[in-house]
């Protein structure tokens, strides 16, 4: 049998997932699918009214009701839950203290007030109905115009109005950018989304009377981080928290950090004594758990007749809902859009503004991309420039691009540019598209009556960056973690940081362990989501980071199991240990295949009888940092048909030009980018996390906001980019591309088809887009 | 109030004492401890709890357990293979990397039996239609249109 | 999001059935295919004290032959009356509007006389019974009347049917042999309830429109009949100008109201787009 170079065993190859084992078979365990003995139900009785005080909380009746067993208010948490904020406190950001469970004022429709805990959660719900909650109505915040209206109430009696943060940045030479020069602007007022994993937040308390641990089941993607929350809000000690992650049914940034419930829930279970399990329903999910996008973005571009953007000046303008998710404080998004804001565009000089309010809203949380408003707003502009200019499209995103030769440069906001392919992705995009072809196509179809239209958007994401990316939003992230185990029967175990809902982890990293280490893939079982067991890290899953940091981590750590097993091999057998290789689980001298001795039994020998000076543990921990490079993107291009008297949008065609590296998986990876590109093509045409102008929330339930089914994704055509690598490292990040770059392809798609009319607003719903026809 | 129920579930009789407000979807998952089906809305509009009952697709989040009195349920823990290997969907599910969080996926799986013990040969139109009811968040849909029309190629 | 609890019903007769609805008949819901009644009950928007249960009652569902039309059982399931070869004879416009509706799982539970007892303004059925001039069965204790279509629907969610009464069989005259039918309905998402939709069903005699009937979904409190436009259509020939003088009359007759999927003014003028689109279909 001719050994295979170990490098090209797995990766690179669409391996069947690991994962599929259970979720193909029902058997997968997600935290509603779990039970504890003496388990409890707690359903949350929440705000119906947008801004008010509390002035009595009627809990007799339903306490009283068989099964209830407790009706927990603010009151009872006193002193069990301590006053949430973001810790440490941020310079020039108003940090709101609140509790729990509202105590003195809602804020917001959905704001959890009581935890009503029963036997059942039938009985639960019944429960809740029969709690009343008399309120004094406030006059409601429910738009930034609100937010900036002084007679208007401040949300938060400490803080003295609802602009919580605001920054002027200038980079570059701003002034001479835009001394002179011809101006395009454009503002964009995206709307309100919703993340809408498949599966709610929630989690099982439980708390263990008699040792005083702490164990938290928890649908999260950021285990640790979920941890240090708890430890804090609760006064738990961290060695005697523990959170563990099931299975988890998608997240896109929704469940990371600390939930208010989650706090409530655990200090009920220290305070019960037993296990408590909160699910929220599909409503609360919409209503309740967070929201993003919907940042105002007014941006302007100094230009130059050929098309050339001499300059950006973006102000952008958000509201974050009444409470913070912690750890995120108010300010959180905007170095991120700053510092992303040219994207993959050599524009030198950057004019940067942002303001924050606080509104009667849900909290605004991370979602997928979660400064996607650059793109969107850049990319729109960029067709915006070409039809001022008289120019196309593609010429102007040409005429801007980062090409091969200037690399590496520097983003005028300070990350590194190196690596990119931009101008590659761009040119392929069009070729593929077939823009000529389709221009002419275009033209006999308006000739007939019909509208068809094509359009682009570049970007790049940091997936997950240079090493130079967080110091340029001065903060920064500790490196990524992975320990590495040799079992003793030659088995490796991988434990990683990385909290997975979907990304495919188990098995992306048991492809790249297993091939490091020249064992078969099922030999290697991957250890995620159990603060007890894994590595530090704060952000969990998130920031498009696993292709490189998890991949390298675990990469390492194995590399370095392997080291020592060589060295105790070569003690063994009396070779060089820089003579030896690992193929297919049997330690060997290199070249001969039929020498050496099975892993298992090297494992064996170090477990029972290591040589003097050598751990016996045969374990490794590792730290990756950002290897330079570190950027996906490319260039999405979208055609639709617009029913010219109904507005309604098809998209016809959706192509993807894309670089991420090296692909682990080719499979997950096209997962990822389809996945994307579909939350994408809703916000682009159908979502909308809406609310009133008194706050009420009008989209808690799927028949109000509209996700879109397989009849609105149409199938996306892919192809990656590949170049030199620029760390052995080589794959990248590719999660959060599709949901960043596909609004503005739409956009400009139909805007395109309705012969370059400015559009605004998402989503374009058939109406706005027979609006935009007449008009 | 209570009420006694009887119905196969994967070819296993099951007889129990219900409250006529539970639903089938909670009496399958904690009743019957099989907690493959999901609750992703429980309105009827994901589909995430899509069960079939006597051969036809069913959200069960929109059925009481008492109206499943007398009927044949099937679940996505009944696909496997007698012998406990995956039946031929499962597989060409697997093969084409269909699902990424999996939350969805016993909905879809339930709903593309249905399809191809009525239509053998769909083609990925009839495919589209047939999951248009089916919510996905993770996977764009494509790969689960792909992994549907494989198995029926394989004889599902 | 679980029901509230109830008392539940499960008669096995009709007269059982009639009996359990006079005795609860203000504090009772009737679960028929559940489609519609058991998301208000997850919702918790509503609370009747009693629910009763018709799958049981194997005399309500069945399709025959009825005076030249068809009869459908009010517990006929949607899926059994899409694939039935008599209504397809004998009421094409029904078989045309079925797959709109919702998906295959809801069509499977879902009945023909609960969706039209329900009466959602935005339903295809309730247009349909309308568009074919329907006669809605009802039954109670002590008595049975037929209540035509155009007097069966009264408000949003509201029918003609009285607290004690229960609908039990739908009968559709035929219309002409040969005619044309089109159902169009626009829904921001397949299979979604539809913001605006047309049920078109024209007879021809010779190269001119004899019956014509065009029902609007999503246009008001209840399905509307355009009976003014029907009345410039009959003896009119085909052509897109005709049609396009009829949507106007048509719109003229609407009172749809606005929501935040769709305001008035769109609605009314979709309305007008998609009954061309239909009468051309319905013609060709």
């Amino acid at each position: 049998m001719s050994s295979v170079a170990p490098a090209q065993r797995f990766v690179g190859q669409s391996v069947r997932r690991v994962e599929d084992a259970r979720i193909l078979t029902g058997r997968g365990r997600y935290i509603d699918d779990m039970q504890l003995p003496k388990m409890l139900h707690g359903v949350f009785v929440r705000s119906s009214i947008a801004h008010g005080r509390i002035t009595g909380v009627e809990v007799d009746a339903a306490r009283a009701m068989p099964g209830v067993v407790a009706i927990i208010t603010a009151a009872d948490l006193e002193g069990k839950v301590y006053p949430l904020s973001i810790q440490p406190e941020v310079p020039n950001v108003a940090r709101p203290v609140f509790t729990a469970l509202a105590s003195d004022k809602v804020r917001y429709v959905g704001d959890p007030v009581a935890l009503v805990i029963a036997e059942s959660r039938y009985i639960a719900e019944d429960a809740r109905d029969a709690v009343f909650v008399d309120y004094e109505p406030l006059v409601a915040v429910a738009s930034i115009e609100h937010a900036e209206d002084s007679s208007r109430p401040n949300l938060f009696d400490d803080i003295d109005s609802n602009l919580l943060y605001s920054e002027n940045r200038d980079f570059g030479d701003v002034e001479a950018a835009f001394a002179g020069a011809r101006i395009v602007e454009l503002t964009l007022r995206p709307q309100r989304v919703a993340h809408v994993p498949m599966e709610c937040r929630g989690g099982i308390a439980d708390y263990n009377a008699g040792s005083g641990d702490l164990v938290y089941y928890a649908t999260t993607q950021s285990p640790h981080g979920l941890k240090l929350g708890l430890s804090g809000a609760l006064a738990q000690p961290a060695d005697q928290v523990r959170v563990i992650t099931p299975d988890v049914g998608g997240a896109f940034g929704q469940k990371a950090g600390l939930q208010r419930e989650d706090a409530a829930l655990c200090a009920v279970s220290r305070i019960l004594g037993r296990p408590v399990k909160w699910v929220e329903d599909r409503v609360e999910n919409m209503t309740s758990a967070s929201h993003a996008r919907s940042e105002i973005l007014e941006i302007s571009a100094a230009v130059d007749e050929d098309g050339t953007i001499r300059g950006l000046d973006a102000n952008m303008r958000l509201d974050v809902g009444a409470y913070p998710v912690l750890p995120f404080p108010p300010s959180f998004l905007g170095p991120i859009v700053r510092t992303m804001m040219t994207g993959p565009y050599h524009i030198p000089a950057l004019r940067w503004a942002n303001t924050v309010y606080a509104t009667n809203k849900a909290s605004y949380g991370t979602y997928r991309g979660p400064w996607a408003i650059e793109t969107l707003a850049r990319e729109a502009l960029v067709d915006r420039i070409a039809r001022e200019l008289g120019l196309d499209p593609l010429d102007v995103r040409r005429r801007n691009v980062y090409t091969a030769e200037e690399q590496p440069t520097e983003m005028v906001t300070g990350p590194t540019i190196e690596g990119i392919r931009a101008s590659e992705a761009l040119e392929r995009a069009a070729e593929l598209a077939g823009e000529q072809e389709f221009r002419a196509a275009q033209t006999k179809a308006r000739e007939e009556g019909r509208l068809i239209g094509l359009g682009y958007s570049s970007y790049i994401e940091p997936a997950p960056g240079p090493p130079n990316l967080f110091p340029s939003m001065e903060s920064g992230l500790p490196p990524e973690r992975a320990y590495a185990r040799l079992e003793i029967d030659g088995h490796l175990t991988v434990t990683t940081a990385q909290a997975p809902h979907g990304q495919g982890h188990e098995t992306t990293l048991a492809q790249v362990a297993a091939t490091e280490m020249g064992i078969p893939l099922e030999n290697v079982r991957i250890i995620h989501g159990d603060t007890q067991l894994t590595p530090f890290s704060v952000i969990g899953t998130g920031g498009s980071r696993a292709a490189t940091m998890a991949s390298g981590a675990a990469l390492l750590a194995t590399r370095s199991v392997k080291e020592k097993v060589l060295e105790i091999a070569g003690h063994i057998m009396e070779i060089a240990p820089s003579d030896l290789e690992i193929v297919d689980a049997t330690v060997r001298p290199k070249g001969d295949p039929a020498g050496g001795m099975p892993l298992a039994n090297v494992a064996g020998a170090a477990y029972f009888a290591a040589p003097p000076g050598e751990d016996a543990g045969l374990r490794s921990s590792s730290v990756m940092h950002e290897p330079p490079g570190g950027w996906s993107g490319g260039t999405h291009a979208c055609q639709v048909e617009v029913d010219p008297l109904t507005g309604v949008v098809e998209i016809t065609r959706y192509l993807v030009v894309e670089d991420c590296g090296d692909l682990i998986n080719p499979a997950i990876v096209e997962g990822q980018i389809r996945g994307g590109i579909a939350q994408g093509i809703g916000i682009a045409l159908l979502e909308n996390a809406l609310y009133d102008e008194e706050a009420n929330f009008l989209a808690g339930t799927f028949m109000d906001y509209l996700v879109p089914t397989v009849m609105e994704v149409p199938r996306v055509e892919i192809e990656h980019l590949h170049g030199d690598a620029l760390h052995e490292v080589n794959y990248r990040g590719v999660g959060e591309g599709g949901t960043i770059a596909a609004p503005p392809a739409v956009l400009n798609a139909v805007a395109d088809a309705l012969g370059g009319v400015e559009i605004t607003t998402l989503p374009m719903t058939p109406e706005r887009v027979l609006e935009l026809i007449d008009g | 109030m209570s009420i006694e129920v009887t119905l196969t579930v994967n070819g296993v009789t099951r007889t129990a004492s219900v409250e006529a407000r539970r639903t089938l979807a909670d009496f399958l998952r904690e009743d019957l401890e099989l907690t493959g089906t999901h609750l992703g809305c429980e309105h009827g509009v994901c589909g995430a709890c899509t069960v079939t009952v006597n051969g036809a697709s069913a959200r069960s989040c929109l059925m009481l357990a008492v109206q499943a009195d007398g009927a044949d349920v099937r679940t996505i823990e009944g696909l496997l293979e007698p012998d406990g290997s995956l039946g031929v969907l499962q597989q060409a599910c697997a093969d084409s990397h269909a699902f990424q969080c999996g939350f969805c996926t016993p909905g879809f799986l339930m709903t593309a039996t249905e399809l191809l013990a009525e239509n053998a040969t769909p083609t990925e139109d009839d495919v589209r239609e047939a999951i248009s009811g089916n919510l996905c968040r993770c996977t764009g849909y494509e790969s689960i249109v792909q992994a549907v029309m494989l198995a029926a190629e394989r004889g599902a | 999001m679980k029901p509230p609890a109830f008392n539940y019903v499960a008669p096995t007769t009709l007269e059982e059935a009639l009996d359990a609805r006079a005795e609860h008949a203000d504090d009772c819901a009737v679960l028929a295919g559940g489609q519609s009644l058991m998301p208000l009950l997850n919702l918790r928007m509503a609370f009747p004290g009693t629910v009763i249960d018709l799958a049981g009652v194997g005399e309500l569902a069945g399709i025959r032959e009825w005076d030249g039309g068809v009869a459908i059982g009010a517990m006929t399931r949607q899926r059994t009356a899409e694939g039935d070869a008599l209504i397809r004879e004998r009421a094409p416009l029904m078989t045309t509007a079925l797959p709109n509706i919702g998906h295959a799982a809801i069509r499977n539970r879902g009945t023909v006389g609960g969706s039209i007892a329900h009466a959602d303004p935005a339903a295809e059925l309730p247009a349909v019974a309308l568009a074919l001039d329907a006669q809605l069965v009802a039954k109670k204790k002590r008595g049975e009347r037929t209540i035509e279509a155009a007097d069966f629907f009264a408000g949003f969610l509201t029918t003609a049917l009285e607290p004690d009464e229960l609908l039990v069989e739908v009968r559709v005259p035929g219309m002409a042999k040969g005619h044309g039918v089109a159902f169009h309905e626009l829904a921001r998402r397949h299979g979604d309830f539809a913001l605006v939709g047309v049920a078109a069903a024209v007879a021809l005699e010779g190269d001119k429109i004899a019956d014509c009937r065009l029902a609007f979904i999503g246009v008001g409190g209840t399905p509307m009949r355009a009976r003014e436009a029907e009345k410039m259509l009959v003896g009119a020939q085909p052509s897109a100008e005709v049609f396009a003088e009829a949507a106007e009359r048509a719109k003229a007759e609407l009172d749809p109201a606005g929501d935040t999927h769709a305001s008035a003014e769109y609605r009314r003028r979709v309305a007008g787009v998609l009954a061309q689109r239909a009468l051309a279909e319905a013609t060709r």
